[in-house]
């Protein structure tokens, strides 16, 4: 069979996600890849940009696809290298560079850009961002901006969203003075109520950022290079850098070019195909499925697979139905998760509440038809894991709500040997009670070897040992010699010839009566019965192999039972 | 120790037979610790158990060893060969030369009318390497059949296709069980020592006092994860996620050995690729566990001296347990806990001789001594030994699971053999496996009890146990150990060698089947000369003399092997070999119809399919039946109390059994044990989807839905 050709249209975390996909599904045998890239890197993790930023992490901690990876599967790269044009009639790709590439099947995964609103003063006579000005979406978008705050006194960042925060958290780590402005009420608007908003400002204003909030910035100041930012009330700051974290915006010209449906994004239908053209896929942010464009890394990746399964014929009914938005982001110190909408939106929502202003704790939570449909939590998240996973799989809830906000119950406390109740097990490997012990010690085992020799309890892993000297010596000390001594019941235990006693895990005793291979006199048998009334003995079982037994017979008859029965048996 | 009142007394045959029993010393009949024991005889000749000082359990022992003895005096001890004259009629007595001569012209008119592989044998982990072997030999050679496999499937066979990807060589630990109390930091992922093997956990606990970390990952805080100082509750099918989140960190927070990735292993580069795309917030999304549990977790292990990673059923019983586990081993060769002293990764393996059970020739593509029966060299160097054509010797055949789908209407496999395996109870989807049986010409089952798959058989061969017989047994640690007789077995039934050598005589076969163990063990030592597991040098005498001997052991002079890879991995180059593996979701994960996930697992009083332990007395008394552990908050709003009835679906069937209440567990997760068949059969729910190397079905992942089995009172 000849191989078809693949061409891949942006080598960012939904593109290069497809293609290993593809080659996951056996795909190299189905097409030769080839691949364009805008920037000129193998594929990396954008998630961890923020650690460029921070310079915790250089480029190659965050490369995902390295070069070698490309060479390695075969797949062709055109790093550095943008697709200008789609001539969906001769089915070919052009580049900037001027290769053109025929394709069988494309795939657009272009994500999107940084939006830099239309500022006045944000460009220089040749078109240029102004120097100290900058965006926040490319690793070399990082390098710039480390490079400057190096010798910046004071940064603003426009945007209150989570990049915006991310950004701001790290030119203060880098040295600046650091400032939010945010056009929203307040900050994570998408994410987060009013109420932690406001929480989450005070906090971070804790920590020493300044935050701005309902302030929509209409200038960039500075002649040459930045130096403040004018507001539309009228208001200004200055500083030295400015970094734009307003959002972003699909790269889908290129599609509204090549002549296919464009509203917000390119728009596919469930295989992720343009609904203008079966052999022209896009997965990202560069498109639009069922009226939403996605931004996050989970459902892109959902996408990929959804097309990887569709193109390779590995499920042609592959079909992608929408991905629930949830997040997790750390800002400061703060951890904070958020999924679904953060308001009730119908009148039957249940809303479940707990704020702790002080440590900076909020948790909110929305549940419809006994499903989670939104959350907040912030300051203390630990049932964030719990709760996203419920979210994502839409799975029943547990009844008791504040459950769900906490992690409810004290963790086990060591008791002593006085509280801790006679059926409380002591050897889980041989099912001893503590009871059991206290009947061995009352048998005349005072020393814990013979203790555990008699009970078997601490012989198997050996880990509960301690406890049983505990509880020995606690027996031990408070248990009167032993008056009538029926002598040492082993466990289990052959006293003589005539009756066997046994000690049960609840710390009674059983007695079997030797009825030899199942018989016995008439005589014997109603003195058994008689024994058992009169001692209010509370079981008698027929065992098998012909036996009786007298079950959960009480420490203190049992030396007077025992010389009863064997009168009987000796009969 | 005595005996548990209400056992019979031994049989008067025996005890005619035999010279006044003495004190034996011994191993323990169930798991893979092999704990030493010893049986003592009372003045009656009654055996019970004592403790003894083995340098693995060193005398400890849990209530399944201690109530061993009860197994030799079971009054439900089969003691005569059965056969069902018509399907669907009842089972009558014969004696052996019926039933031995009816079972060798079944076979033969199955292979005339079908061909070899018609016939097809299923073997068990708890068979003697010397039975285990002689197995193989007989369907290899008397049945001259490629469709041999056993219950090993179900239970180690994705640790062993794992560690022979990475290392080369397939041995449960590299390193003798003392050694785990001495390294610095553990992480047991999905399993659970502290219920199915006891003794072993005071190694635990002595690493612990020594100051060392425990990391569990289970999603039940199971009895071994209270006693870890991290536990990760998982998602149930995660683990190979899990396992790519911790390296992600370690790889994050510079806590990978550079050097030893440099100098000792290949293939990292796109192990590293896969890891970058699990961040732990990702990671902690797929698998439940919080961030900093994960981090903390990534940081213990990256930061020790010394750490193991050891894993369990968990995360190999599953439809991606090889990735699974070679997940973890990407995790411990990146830290460079591998091939150095105290160090390495590890499996817990659960059968008596799970590994030396799959080490001699009982798997569809293996042969004695750990050879390839695709491989031309090693078809030649058995053949040489059992005395036959290469040529002549059959390929690789249909691996466990495949194998009772091929007993199917219609399918490839018309007669069956079962030795040392209950498949009725052990088996995903149960339900159809009983029905295939059922359907089969010819059902053959050896046991020692009748078993619920002895039950549906047409003919029944009551089989020797245990301390009837000699054999040796080789533990998860790599130790080969001997297990002796001390009794002589009932009137009426015999060991599975004197079968399988007066069958492969009934079918005309030439060659040599002794039913001597020391015997047959010299001749496995020939046939695994020169095999990746080599036990020419390991002998009776020698095992006796030094309390057992690690494979490989190649010749008389040679010590025995209890570390392996100090020098150098067991691949062409004497690199590890990184895998690069990319976790997948379940096969089944759950949806509205079946919102909860279900895992399956073990309790301390039972051991595997039951049959055994659910007849000893005591251990039916602590543990009588099968139950549901369920988190009391999701039982709450189910209207389900504690010993409710519950009835649980799955796809495959649905069973009904009493709720267990307790907070340990995932409040999506639900836990059934599997030692119980019938209505209780945790199988009857499983998911056969299986593994595409290692073929083992996805025991421990699926989705279930359970409801109140009757109205409230």
């Amino acid at each position: 069979m000849t191989k078809r050709k693949l061409v891949v249209v942006g080598n960012g975390m939904a593109g290069a996600r497809a293609v290993e996909d593809v080659l996951a599904r056996g795909g190299d045998a189905l097409f030769d890849i080839v691949m364009f890239g805008d920037e000129p890197y193998g594929n990396y993790n954008r998630i961890l940009l923020s650690g460029i930023l921070n310079g915790s992490k250089t480029a190659d901690d965050i490369l995902i696809n390295t070069p070698a990876w490309y060479a390695e599967t075969g797949v062709k790269l055109h790093s550095g290298d943008r697709v200008v044009e789609i001539d969906r009639a001769a089915k070919t790709v052009r580049s900037a560079a001027g290769t053109v590439e025929p394709y069988d099947v494309l795939l657009i995964a272009t994500g999107s850009k940084a939006f830099v609103p239309p500022f006045k003063g944000a460009m220089d006579a040749d078109g240029r961002m102004k120097p100290g000005l900058f965006a926040y979406r490319t690793l070399d978008d990082c390098h710039g901006i480390a490079a400057f705050a190096r010798t910046a006194r004071k940064a603003v960042t426009i945007g209150g969203g989570l990049l915006g925060l991310e950004a701001a958290r790290a030119l203060g780590g880098l040295g600046c003075e650091s400032h939010v402005v945010h056009l929203a009420g307040h900050l994570l608007e998408l994410q987060l109520d009013a109420t932690g908003g406001g929480m989450l400002r005070r906090t971070m204003e804790g920590f020493g950022l300044h935050v701005h909030t309902g302030k929509a910035t209409t200038e960039i100041l500075g002649e040459d290079r930045v130096s403040g930012l004018a507001f539309k009330d009228g208001t200004t700051i200055d500083c030295d850098m400015v970094v734009v974290a307003a959002g972003v915006r699909p790269n889908s010209e290129i599609g509204l070019r090549a002549g296919l449906t464009v509203e917000r994004a390119i728009v596919v239908n469930d295989h992720m195909q343009s609904i203008d053209d079966r052999s022209v896929y896009a997965v990202g942010e560069c498109a639009q499925h069922r009226g939403k464009v996605y931004g996050l890394v989970a459902p892109l990746w959902d996408q990929a697979k959804v097309f990887a399964d569709h193109v390779t014929g590995h499920d042609a009914q592959a079909a992608y139905q929408g991905s629930k938005l949830a997040t997790k982001l750390k800002v400061m110190g703060v951890e904070l998760a958020s999924m679904g909408i953060t308001e009730p939106k119908d009148e039957h929502d249940e809303v479940i509440q707990f704020a702790e202003p002080k440590r900076g704790t909020y948790k909110k939570l929305i549940v419809r038809d006994g499903r989670l449909v939104g959350g907040i939590l912030m300051g203390e998240i630990s049932k964030a894991a719990y709760l996203m996973q419920a979210f994502d799989r839409d799975a029943p809830l547990p009844e008791e709500r504040l459950a769900l906000l906490f992690d409810l119950g004290a963790a086990p406390q060591a008791v002593s040997p006085e509280e801790m109740p006679a059926e409380a097990r002591v050897c889980n490997c041989n099912g001893v009670s503590k009871g059991a012990i206290g009947a061995a010690v009352a048998c005349g085992h005072r020393d814990a070897a013979a203790v555990m020799a008699a009970t078997r309890a601490g012989m198997g892993c050996g880990s509960c040992r301690g406890q049983v000297e505990a509880l020995t010596a606690y027996f031990a000390d408070q248990a009167p010699p032993l008056a009538v001594a029926p002598e040492v019941p082993d466990e289990p235990s052959r006293l003589d010839g005539h009756v066997q006693a046994r000690i049960l895990e609840d710390g009674t005793f059983s007695l079997v009566p030797d009825t030899a291979d199942g018989h016995c006199t008439p005589a014997q048998l109603l003195r058994i019965a008689e024994v058992a009334v009169k001692y209010n003995v509370p079981g008698v079982r027929l065992m098998a192999h012909d036996r009786i037994d007298l079950v959960g017979v009480p420490k203190d008859d049992l030396a007077r039972i025992w010389d009863e029965l064997y009168l009987a048996a000796a009969e | 120790m005595n005996h548990h009142p209400g056992a019979p007394a031994p049989s008067q045959a025996a005890a005619l037979n035999d010279p006044a029993p003495v004190p034996v010393d011994t191993h323990c009949p169930y798991c893979a610790l092999q704990c030493g024991m010893t049986l003592v005889p009372d003045a009656e000749g009654r055996f019970s158990v004592a403790a003894r000082d083995f340098p693995t359990n060193k005398g400890g022992l849990c209530r399944k060893g201690w109530t061993a003895a009860a197994l030799l005096v079971s009054p439900e001890r089969l003691t005569t060969p059965l056969i069902r004259d018509t399907k669907g009629g009842p089972l009558r007595a014969a004696g052996w030369d019926e039933a031995l001569d009816l079972v060798a012209a079944r076979f033969r008119d199955i292979r005339a009318r079908h061909g070899a592989d018609a016939v097809g044998v299923f073997g068990g982990g708890g068979l003697t390497n010397e039975k285990a072997y002689l197995l193989g030999k007989f369907a290899r050679v008397a049945l001259g059949t490629a469709n041999i496999d056993y219950n090993g499937r179900y239970c180690m066979s994705s640790a062993a296709a794992a560690g022979s990807r990475a290392f080369g060589i397939d041995r449960g630990l590299p390193f003798p069980m003392a050694d785990i109390a001495e390294t610095d930091a553990i992480l047991v992922a999905g399993s659970n020592p502290a219920e199915t093997m006891p003794p072993l956990m005071q190694y635990f606990d002595a690493q612990r006092a020594r100051g060392g970390r425990l990391i569990v990952v289970d999603p039940r805080r199971s009895a071994t994860a209270q006693r870890a100082t991290l536990h990760l509750q998982t998602t149930p099918g995660t683990d190979g996620a899990l396992a790519a989140g911790l390296l992600h960190v370690a790889i994050r927070d510079g806590l990978t050995d550079p050097d030893f990735i440099a100098a000792r292993t290949s293939g990292f580069e796109a192990v590293r690729r896969i890891a970058a795309q699990h961040w732990p917030d990702r990671v902690e999304r797929i698998t439940g566990v919080p961030e900093r549990q994960i981090v903390e977790a990534a940081h213990i292990l990256g930061e020790a001296a010394t750490a193991m990673v050891l894993t369990g059923r968990g995360p190999e019983q599953q439809s991606q347990g090889v990735d699974n586990v070679s997940a973890f081993i990407n995790l411990a060769l990146a830290l460079g806990k591998a091939g150095r002293p105290l160090c390495g990764w590890g499996t817990l393996t659960g059968q008596g001789n799970g590994q030396g059970g799959r080490e001699h020739g009982q798997k569809a593509d293996q042969l004695p001594g750990y050879r390839k029966i695709a491989d031309p060299r090693h078809r030649a160097e058995v053949a040489a030994v059992w005395g036959v054509d290469p040529a002549s010797l059959p390929g690789p055949g249909l691996s466990a699971t495949e194998l009772l789908d091929a007993t199917a209407p219609g399918g490839a496999v018309k007669a069956l053999m079962v030795l040392a395996s209950n498949v009725v109870v052990s088996s995903p989807a149960a339900a159809r496996v009983a029905e295939n049986l059922r359907g089969l010409e010819l059902l053959v089952v050896s046991d020692l009890f009748l078993s619920e798959t002895a039950a549906l058989a047409d003919v029944v061969l009551p089989t020797a146990q245990w301390a009837e017989e000699d054999g040796t047994m080789t533990n998860l640690e790599g130790r080969v150990l001997r297990r002796a007789r001390a009794q002589a077995p009932p009137p009426g039934v015999r060991t599975d060698a004197e079968v399988l050598q007066a069958l492969a005589r009934r079918l005309g076969c030439a060659a040599d089947f002794s039913a001597d163990a020391e015997t047959g063990f010299a001749e496995l030592r020939r046939a695994s000369r020169g095999g990746l597991a080599d036990y020419a040098g390991i002998s009776y005498a020698r095992i006796a003399a030094e309390d057992g001997v690690f494979w490989p052991c190649p010749d008389d002079d040679h010590p025995g092997t209890p570390r392996l890879f100090l020098d150098g991995f067991a691949t062409p180059d004497g690199r590890a070999r990184f895998a690069a593996v990319q976790p997948r979701p379940a096969a089944e994960v759950p949806d509205d119809d079946f919102p909860y996930w279900l895992t399956t697992g073990r309790v301390m009083g039972q051991y595997q399919s039951g049959t055994q332990t659910r007849r000893v007395p005591e251990l039916a008394a602590a543990e009588p039946s099968a139950f549901v552990e369920i988190h009391p908050q999701t039982a709450r709003g189910l209207g389900l109390a504690e010993g409710d009835m519950a009835r649980l679906t799955t796809r495959r069937g649905s069973i009904a059994v009493r709720t267990r209440l307790t907070p340990a567990i995932r409040l999506d997760t639900l836990f059934v044990p599997f030692h119980w068949g019938d209505g209780q059969s945790a199988n009857a729910l499983t998911h056969a989807a299986l593994d595409p190397i290692s073929r083992m079905p996805e025991f421990k992942v699926c989705a279930v839905r359970i409801v109140r089995d009757a109205p409230p009172p």
